[in-house]
């Protein structure tokens, strides 16, 4: 559907500094370029993205009276939002251009110049063929629901909603179990400043229990959730065992993770061997005040065993990211409650990192522990239940890593450092609210560094344990970090949808409602009178699947529509000829 | 061999002089660094775990604390001023007492009270000798004008007593030699060593005894020269005094060129630059080795020193003709030298002279036998 005013074209060649230049001749893909019809104007320049590449554009539209413009440069995802807004700033349509990628497709990829050059005027004769058939397409916003719901009732959870409630919004928390604090609830003290843990979370949880905006639902979670960014919606079971409808705008993911189970690990006998027990156990002795064995003893020789279930293909391979500090402050702890006591520490490496736990770590060597190194992908350390008289009743086989000795610990008690894994529910929980879930089963952020409590549904973020294990402070930041990203969402008013969006043609579709199925987004519904199916077009991400699944070709994809993309490849392969 | 991780052990190296010993995280750094460790006697950073887990029958079969010559440079580098230099050190003191049969090794190095106790005993011995036993003093000057001092204390009667004396400690190093051999070639070996390969070997210790060559591989080549001028210093005197004394202390008095004196001199010379330099060096503090001194050390350096200057005293008042001067220094020296010797040469620190170059050829013993397992 070319546009009835008669396409005028210009186009713009970066050189990316020495990026692309060093492999694509750009001067002559410019001149080249400058040949094709409708090309008004054709010129390079070192960094178009930057303000006087910008305002390069911006003269030659008013002055050429453009009406399309392309440029050759980078990936669209850097830079296809700067060049839209100077169209925007210049009264065009910012759909009405194109970005030909000539760096991360060519110059970065290739090492023949002439090559190189050739497929730079191949790709960009291809998006002067496609800009021809761009629409303006015109934005669209929706109102927010200044509602946030909560899920999980941890320290992250409560943080999250503690945060949002404070600015006057209302929160519905929803906590799995019968009381908040996660697995803080378990701890005596805190690493890496030894503080009460009680203290902490009482405060924390008397504050989100008696807040007028925070309303908490106990043995409670979602199974389902409809809606988009701003307008979401769930019922849920509430204690009375009542139905309940809920509304907001927004929704924080805090499911947090639950500890490795260590009967797993057959050589550690736990289940078998009684003072065998795990950190969590070991926190809810630490909460009486005494470390006694199961007979009720003192135990004299304690060791702590670290990496249980952690970094080991057999179980998982990632770090579970805190043990080995939990390990130094159980360390701590046992030298102040048992000075006379032997203890031990095996671990595979000593990952003491981030702000004051170096420090405990140092602090913990002086304090007589016996720190020991295993090689935790070959060779795990054996706990055996001792025969001979007057040995203490467990040994610990190993190979110290080190020495390369293969030696004995005898141990009263020991400590398994478990790590931490996802909830078996969440697969649920991320098909409730649209979200992904790693191979490890942790949620997926938006990017991993520049957006890390976002997801790639709008509207919903993850924060604390769920995305991926980590301490208190972190998991902390994240659940601020989440809630002035919802305020924010909320002071807005609106937000910005897709526009890029599936349609369907009535006339064509013949309700069969594949895409429907295909859809990651739960985007379309089916309309029983009309027997057609409707796509959502604040739900649509416009990821066409759709567009490529429907039998009927009833759905056209914004800006991606089959003219679009079949005259791109038509100018690309014209050039590819034309040079042969 | 015991293999059971035993935290008592570091906690009873406190007393040899073992500080933080639990300061290391095992980087690895030291031994990078260190300039002497060799394939298949990987220190210090291996011998610190042992100690840190309380492996006595490990430690004890452990030739690595005698290869490193304490240098100082892993100390340096430590990420955590673990000190492992010093821990080497300290080892050394705990080897020692472990060789040693008598027990007293141990009581010296963990008890000031015993080790001061036994030299003033001693010193109180020889004094009352010269006071009883000996001849009195003859004030007549020989006709160089030079005091008799053979008529005070006559050089065979003395002799008898060097004789004595080097009998005792010899005996008592011997015995702790074999004893390290034992540990350390028998028990820390699983394969016996071949008559051949001890004779194949025996240079080595010679070479490492005459110049000890590991000292110049430390990057402060001065430390060497230190070293090597005070060891051989005091070797000479050592045996100009125990086999050749009626060479050498004769009422002649010869030209000073005259090859008795000259390495009387030599000998004297060479005490005084590397006790200055030991004694400076542990007072200023500025290098790693001697940041950290044990009681032995100091003790060491001072009877030394001052064995050296009644040594001058002796040598300056007789050929001035000062007979009542020569005599209370001789009698000085005597009470202090022999303390000095029966501690320190089977006991302590000079013991350690001899247990180095025995190291290094033990640790070539282990080495074939090593080879000979792959
Ligand atoms: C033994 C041990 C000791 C530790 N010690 C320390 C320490 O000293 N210092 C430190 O900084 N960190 C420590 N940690 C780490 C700490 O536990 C975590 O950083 C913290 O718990 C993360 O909080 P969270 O809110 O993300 O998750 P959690 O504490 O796990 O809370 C998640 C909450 O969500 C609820 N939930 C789960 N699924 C659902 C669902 N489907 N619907 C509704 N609710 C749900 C859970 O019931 C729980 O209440 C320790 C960890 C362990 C295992
Ligand atoms: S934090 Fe330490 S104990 Fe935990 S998995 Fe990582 S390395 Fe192992
Ligand atoms: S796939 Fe096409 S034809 Fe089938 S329901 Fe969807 S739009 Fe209609
Ligand atoms: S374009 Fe993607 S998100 Fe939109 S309706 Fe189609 S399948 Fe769903
Ligand atoms: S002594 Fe120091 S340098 Fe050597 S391994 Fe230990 S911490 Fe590292
Ligand atoms: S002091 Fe010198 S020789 Fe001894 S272990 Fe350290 S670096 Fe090696």
């Amino acid at each position: 559907m070319r546009s009835m005013e008669e396409a005028r074209i210009g186009v713009y060649v970066c050189w990316c500094g020495n990026n692309i230049a060093k492999m694509v001749d750009v001067e002559l893909v410019t001149e080249l370029i400058g040949k094709l019809p409708h090309v008004v104007v054709s010129k390079n320049y070192k960094y178009m993205c930057s303000d006087p590449g910008q305002e390069l554009i911006a003269e030659d539209i008013l002055e050429h009276n453009l009406n399309r413009v392309v440029v050759a440069a980078c990936s669209p995802r850097i830079h296809e939002l700067t060049f839209r807004k100077v169209l925007e700033k210049s009264g065009l349509n910012p759909y009405l251009f194109e970005m030909a990628n000539i760096r991360e497709q060519d110059s970065w990829v290739h090492d023949n110049r002439e090559a190189a050059t050739r497929k730079a005027v191949e790709l960009v004769a291809g998006a002067i063929s496609r800009v021809q058939y761009h629409e303006p397409l015109d934005k669209r916003s929706v109102g927010i629901n200044p509602a946030t719901l909560v899920i999980g009732g941890g320290v992250a959870g409560m943080s999250a909603a503690l945060e949002v409630a404070n600015a006057g919004r209302e929160v519905y928390l929803l906590e799995k179990t019968e009381q908040l604090g996660g697995m803080v609830s378990h701890f005596d003290l805190t690493f890496p400043y030894l503080y009460d843990a009680d203290k902490m979370l009482e405060v924390m949880i008397r504050r989100t229990i008696n807040h007028p905006h925070i309303k908490v639902f106990y043995n409670t979670t979602i199974s389902e959730v409809h809606g988009y960014i701003g307008n979401f919606e769930t019922t849920i079971q509430s204690d009375s065992n009542q139905e309940q409808t809920l509304t907001f705008g927004n929704i924080i993911v805090a499911t947090g993770l639950r500890p490795f189970d260590a009967s797993r690990v057959g050589q550690y006998g736990y289940g078998r061997l009684p003072n065998v027990i795990t950190s969590v156990e070991f926190e809810d002795l630490l909460r009486t005040g005494q470390v006694r064995t199961k007979e009720g003893n003192i135990p004299q020789n304690i060791a702590i065993i670290h990496c249980v279930g952690s970094r080991n293909t057999e179980f998982h391979e990632y770090c579970s990211r805190t043990c080995c500090q939990v390990a130094l402050k159980f360390a701590n702890q046992l030298r102040s409650l048992l000075p006379d006591s032997n203890i031990y520490d095996l671990y595979a490496d000593m990952r003491a990192f981030g702000k004051g736990c170096e420090e405990l770590y140092t602090a913990t060597s002086k304090k007589e522990i016996i720190f020991m190194m295993f090689d935790q992908q070959h060779e795990l350390p054996q706990i055996i239940k001792s025969v001979a008289p007057g040995d203490p009743p467990m040994l610990i086989f190993f190979r110290e890593k080190i020495s390369g000795l293969g030696l004995e610990i005898p141990a009263d008690m020991i400590i398994l450092m478990v790590g931490m894994e996802a909830h078996p529910d969440v697969k649920d929980i991320a098909h409730a609210v649209g979200i992904s879930i790693c191979s490890n089963a942790f949620f997926i952020e938006k990017h991993p560094k520049l957006d890390p409590v976002a997801t790639t549904t709008s509207g919903v973020y993850i924060v604390g344990n769920c995305q991926g294990p980590k301490g208190i402070p972190d998991s902390v930041a994240q659940a601020k970090a989440a809630a002035a990203r919802v305020l924010a969402t909320i002071n807005q008013g609106s937000v910005h949808v897709e526009v890029t969006t599936a349609e369907v043609n009535e006339t064509l579709c013949c309700g069969c409602q594949t895409c429907i199925m295909v859809c990651p987004y739960t985007a379309i519904h089916y309309d029983r009178e009309k027997k057609v199916s409707v796509v959502n077009e604040v739900l649509c991400k416009g990821c066409g699947t759709c567009g490529s699944t429907c039998p009927t070709g009833a759905i056209r994809s914004k800006h991606f529509t089959d003219q679009q993309i079949l005259s791109q490849i038509d100018g690309l392969m014209k050039m590819a000829l034309k040079i042969e | 061999m015991n293999n059971r991780v035993n935290p008592d052990l570091p906690r009873e190296l406190r007393e040899f002089g073992i500080r933080d010993w639990n300061e290391c995280y095992h980087c690895g750094t030291c031994t990078a660094i260190c300039p002497l460790t060799a394939q298949g006697f990987l220190f210090p950073r291996k011998t610190i775990r042992l100690m840190q887990m309380g492996l006595k029958d490990h430690l004890s079969t452990c030739v690595e604390p005698w290869l490193c010559y304490y240098c100082g440079e892993c100390s340096e580098q430590c990420p955590r001023n673990a000190n492992p230099g010093e821990l080497m050190m300290s080892l050394r003191r705990y080897l020692t007492s472990l060789y040693d049969w008598t027990g007293l090794s141990k009581k010296f190095y963990t008890s000031k009270v015993w080790e001061l106790a036994f030299i003033i005993i001693f010193a109180i011995l020889v004094v009352l000798t010269f006071i009883f036993v000996l001849p009195p003093l003859d004030t007549t000057l020989t006709p160089q004008g030079g005091v008799k001092v053979n008529s005070f204390a006559p050089f065979h009667i003395i002799e008898y007593f060097d004789w004595a004396m080097a009998i005792v400690v010899a005996g008592l190093l011997v015995s702790n030699i074999l004893r390290m051999y034992y540990r350390v070639v028998w028990q820390g070996t699983s394969n016996k060593v071949g008559l051949l390969d001890h004779i194949r070997e025996f240079w080595h210790l010679i070479y490492n005894f005459v110049v000890q060559p590991k000292f110049s591989k430390c990057e402060d080549k001065s430390y060497w020269l230190y070293h090597w001028l005070l060891m051989s210093g005091y070797t000479i005197m050592f045996i100009l005094i125990v086999v050749f004394l009626p060479w050498f202390q004769t009422e002649k008095i010869h030209p000073p060129w005259h090859l008795q004196r000259a390495l009387g001199y030599y000998a004297t010379i060479g005490l005084l630059i590397g006790l200055t330099a030991a004694i400076i060096g542990r007072l200023k503090k500025q290098e790693f080795k001697f940041q950290f001194s044990h009681v032995s050390d100091w003790l060491f350096l001072v009877m030394l020193t001052l064995t050296v200057i009644t040594g001058i005293l002796i040598h300056l008042f007789r050929v001035n003709g000062m007979p009542w001067a020569t005599y209370v220094s001789y009698i000085a020296h005597m009470a202090i030298l022999v303390p000095m010797i029966l501690i320190e040469v089977p006991f302590s620190k000079w013991s350690h002279l001899a247990y180095r170059p025995f190291a290094v050829y033990f640790a070539r013993l282990q080495k074939s036998a090593m080879t000979k397992t792959a």
